[in-house]
């Protein structure tokens, strides 16, 4: 019992008078650490503001600024030089960005990153002298689009930044953001929740129609306007009277669609019908279809070690006239490679089959598998309106 | 005679009882460190300094330290010493701290620390001790020195970082790797052994007090034993 005493006693005693002596450095020695480490932070910063002399970091908490600027740090002679976090092709690239006092970007150089091509090394380049107005008409690299796309929207966000941070202001909303704000603006009753409409039907003079997710109305784009309907039709936004009563009519014609479900499986498996990629399919009271599609993308043809092949069809609801005019068409549901093929979830993407026909939709634009086997199920789904009108006829 | 014992304690070190080159100890920082001049040097002294404090603070409380803490009380204190000395370094020769990375902290675990504290410091008064130190110390700095120099002048073609023009053409990067330095210690090992024939210790003088496996060791193998008996 005395020996163990005398063993905890004198442990403690050694360990306290260590602890003494390692606080007594470390009391010296901290700040002449944090002087050596402030010096190489700065000569960082110096990498991509050559001329900066010394820096001071910005408290951003005062600022509303893009998510992808970190840190930002201001210049003796009046530049700036940003830090941010991006994701390229995976997350985690974070890049330090140079812009002289006339806006002008001084350098780009990448602290971190997993990207797979290692092009996020040079790409800062192609950047140097660009300002906030021409830095959006640099190319991406081809092959590397996601993490080259990633670097230039960053470096944009950081020279939208130095305006901010230099007191000017300039809107940092993305289009997604922009449209939400306007959505919420219009009808505030649906706190914001909205679902796109999907038109079954020929709606002239309305672009885009917003349902309310709470059944509180609707919001109907024409051109540049957001004019709100309530639950019962009446439009509640201020705007001329021809606007109101094609809005109206607008919103008379989609709430009185009605359809009947066509059998698809009747007409497959065998023998191959046009209908065999048809995952669904209803016609509409005037005679329209909605039809789901299954593409045959990547998810089914392709498939390396990089990217497995998922095994999943892209399914595509497509609206139709029974002339066979596309009305609306939307991809509902997509397994493609993250980054590539997924594009056709885009509605940038798919958007551009509305208005098309047989005879033109072969224009829109498809270089990869999933984009062609899109293309491919948009041309079955004008066959199999055909197929089925011509059943109808019978 | 007192000064006789005296100087030959601090000389052994260097040469007879070198640490890295005859009693094969802190292999892992040698072979790591010499791959530059200026490293190998830096890590030697930063060694020379833990070693000096540590064992003239352990050879100090070796009577107040109880014998069934021991390990627990060097480790401390060879572990508080090693972090003053990374502090110093990281405050006054940023370069040097860049070189040796994780290897400074590892000081704590080199085993010619150990080894001293244990062998020698616990049992000799606080001179000894502190010469003792002085010696291993530098003679783990010339033996890292004397490698680092052979492995960056033949495998870079430089010294301490300046550049040799005129072996740039020649430059044996094998030295460099990990196998290059194995090759250059191990010749090292033979030099010194050809150097001290006949008068380097043997193993009975070094044996069973420092090894860790002698406690499981079969007796006849172990000659020091069969000796005292």
């Amino acid at each position: 019992m005395k020996n163990l005493i005398k063993s905890i006693v004198s442990l403690v005693c050694i360990c306290s008078v260590v602890a003494v002596l390692m606080a007594l450095t470390n009391a010296f020695t901290a700040p002449i650490i944090a002087k050596n480490e402030a010096q190489k932070a700065n000569a960082a910063l110096l990498e991509v503001l050559p001329d900066g002399g010394s820096f001071e970091e910005i408290d951003l908490s005062t600022y509303t600024l893009p998510k992808t600027v970190t840190a930002a740090y201001r210049a003796e002679n009046g530049g700036y030089v940003v830090k941010l976090t991006t994701t390229g092709y995976s997350n985690g690239l974070i890049l330090m960005c140079g812009i002289r006092a006339d806006g002008t970007i001084s350098g780009v150089a990448c602290l971190a990153s997993t990207e797979t091509l290692g092009h996020e090394k040079t790409y800062g380049q192609n950047l140097v002298d660009k300002t906030a107005d021409t830095i959006m008409s640099v190319d991406i690299v081809s092959g590397a689009t996601k993490t080259t796309g990633a670097m230039r929207d960053a470096v944009r966000d950081a020279l939208n930044a130095t305006i901010i941070l230099g007191g000017g202001s300039i809107d940092i909303r993305t289009e997604e953001e922009i449209l939400a704000d306007n959505l919420a603006q219009a009808l505030p009753a649906a706190n914001g929740e909205f679902e796109k409409y999907f038109f079954v039907e020929v709606v002239e003079g309305v672009d885009a129609i917003y349902l309310a997710k709470n059944q509180s109305g609707a919001v109907c784009v024409v051109g540049e306007q957001f004019i709100a309907v309530d639950a019962e039709g009446n439009v509640i936004t201020e705007c001329d009277a021809a606007l109101a009563a094609s809005v109206t009519a607008a919103v008379e014609t989609i709430s009185a669609t009605e359809t009947t479900d066509i059998d698809v499986t009747a007409y497959n498996p065998a023998p191959k019908t046009p209908l065999y990629y048809v995952e669904s399919a209803k016609r509409t009271a005037t005679g329209n279809y909605i039809l789901e599609m299954r593409a045959v993308g990547y998810g089914i043809l392709g498939g390396d070690s990089y990217h497995p092949a998922s095994g999943e069809y892209i399914l595509i609801r497509v609206s139709l006239t029974k002339e066979g005019r596309i009305i609306d068409c939307l991809t509902l549901s997509q397994a493609e490679t993250d980054g590539v093929g997924s594009v056709c979830a885009d509605e940038k993407f798919y958007g551009q089959f509305d208005g098309k026909t047989q005879d033109n939709y072969e224009n829109v634009d498809a270089i990869t598998i999933t984009t062609n086997g899109y293309k491919e199920a948009i041309g079955r789904a004008f066959e199999a309106v055909k197929f089925l009108e011509g059943e109808a006829q019978e | 005679m007192k000064n006789n014992g005296n100087l030959s304690i601090f000389a052994n070190g260097i040469l007879k009882e070198n640490p890295v080159l005859v009693l094969i100890l802190g292999t892992c920082p040698t072979l790591a460190t010499t791959t530059n001049v200026f490293g190998a040097f830096g890590m030697g002294i930063a060694a020379l300094l833990v070693l000096v404090c540590s064992n003239f603070l352990i050879s100090l409380l070796r009577k107040v330290i109880p014998n069934n803490v021991r390990i627990p009380c060097y480790i401390v204190i060879i572990a508080g010493f090693v972090t003053v000395v990374e502090m110093l370094v990281k405050a006054f020769l940023p370069a040097l701290y860049e070189l040796l990375g994780v290897y400074l902290a590892l000081i704590v675990v080199n085993c010619i620390i150990l080894g001293r504290a244990e062998m020698f410091a616990s049992k000799n008064t606080v001179g000894k001790s502190v010469l003792d130190g002085l010696g291993m110390g530098i003679g783990f700095t010339l033996a890292l020195c004397a490698m680092a120099t052979i492995r960056e002048v033949f495998g870079a073609a430089s010294f301490a970082g300046i550049a040799i023009p005129f072996l740039a053409d020649y430059k044996i990067e094998f030295l460099v790797k990990a196998p290059g330095g194995m090759v250059v210690y191990g010749l090292l090992i033979a030099l010194v052994y050809v150097l001290t024939s006949g008068k380097a210790p043997q193993k009975k003088k070094f044996a069973c007090t420092g090894c860790p496996g002698a406690e499981f060791c079969k007796p006849e193998a172990c000659t020091m034993e069969k000796e005292e008996a």
